[in-house]
């Protein structure tokens, strides 16, 4: 292991253990699956895990609201009252 | 909660999308015959590119994204109305990003490796070490290859950038989805009143 390491240094940036390890905890802070157990050890590999479900999740998500959007936004007129109605009440 | 003001940008480029796309056929009757699916698809490409554009071209999954999207020819005018001039200089920024990425790829990967082992072996006994530590690996590098499947442009990325664009990645679909949602409801809202 040491072999490799000593391999590994000279020219640019290293990565080193602590910043992977810094940004798999933070991945596991975004996911609302282990969130709450941030206080038990999660392995790397349970947050890749349910860092994919989430992505698949929010993908899902995504075309699910366009499916509902084609349908209601196909009898809407962009340039029509409605239209205008919509955009103030999100915006 | 009131939007924030990425989800505001993305709004305004996303109906902008939205626009040109019903604009574009009005002179002909095939604005209103516009199949739902076809509608849907560019209901989510808009939404998608919207999003993308908002980062300026300043992280991968964006880049990889649009440049996806540019591939199919029918999505050419809605890109070209959505990006404009930016258009061309964000695809052809793809090729140099790709080939630094992977050298970085062989170190990060060791290092991703030895760092999973070490969780892994606080947890079981000496004998189980060698084992459980070559499943942990085996299972992060299978599940670390899903990611690359689910992020734009994940496939030619080292490990490292990987898990940042995925972070990036994941704020920025949370936001597109809150925005989405909001519209559809409000949408409901208005055609039942």
């Amino acid at each position: 292991m040491s072999g490799r390491r000593s391999r590994q240094s000279g020219g640019g940036s290293r990565i080193s253990d602590d910043q992977i390890i810094d940004l798999v905890s933070k991945l596991q802070q975004l996911i609302p699956e282990i969130r709450s157990r941030r206080s038990e050890k999660v392995s790397a590999s349970k947050v890749l895990q349910e860092t994919c479900n989430y992505i698949r999740n929010l993908h899902r998500e995504v075309d699910d609201l366009s499916e509902r959007l084609s349908q209601l936004l196909a009898t809407i007129d962009t340039d029509s009252p409605e239209a205008a109605i919509i955009r103030s009440l999100i915006m | 909660m009131p939007p924030s003001s990425i989800e505001k940008a993305f709004l305004k480029k996303w109906l902008k999308g939205l626009q040109a796309l019903s604009s574009s056929s009005s002179s002909s009757t095939s604005k209103k015959e516009m199949s739902i699916f076809e509608r849907k698809k560019a209901i989510k490409l808009s939404a998608d590119v919207a999003m993308a554009s908002l980062k300026n071209g300043t992280t991968s999954w964006s880049r990889a994204l649009i440049q996806n999207a540019s591939k199919d020819d029918n999505n050419r005018t809605l890109l070209k109305n959505m990006l404009g001039s930016q258009c061309d200089e964000k695809l052809s920024r793809g090729p140099t990003t790709t080939s630094m990425m992977c050298s970085m790829r062989v170190r990060s990967k060791r290092v991703l490796r030895r760092s999973c082992r070490w969780r892994r072996v606080r947890k079981i006994t000496k004998d189980q070490r060698v084992h459980a530590g070559s499943m942990a690996k085996r299972l992060v590098k299978k599940r670390t290859q899903v990611l690359r499947s689910l992020v734009p442009g994940g496939e030619y990325m080292d490990e490292y950038s990987l898990f940042e664009e995925t972070l990036d990645y994941i704020m920025s679909l949370r936001a597109q989805v809150d925005v989405m949602r909001r519209l559809a409801n409000a949408s409901e809202f208005s055609s039942k009143s």
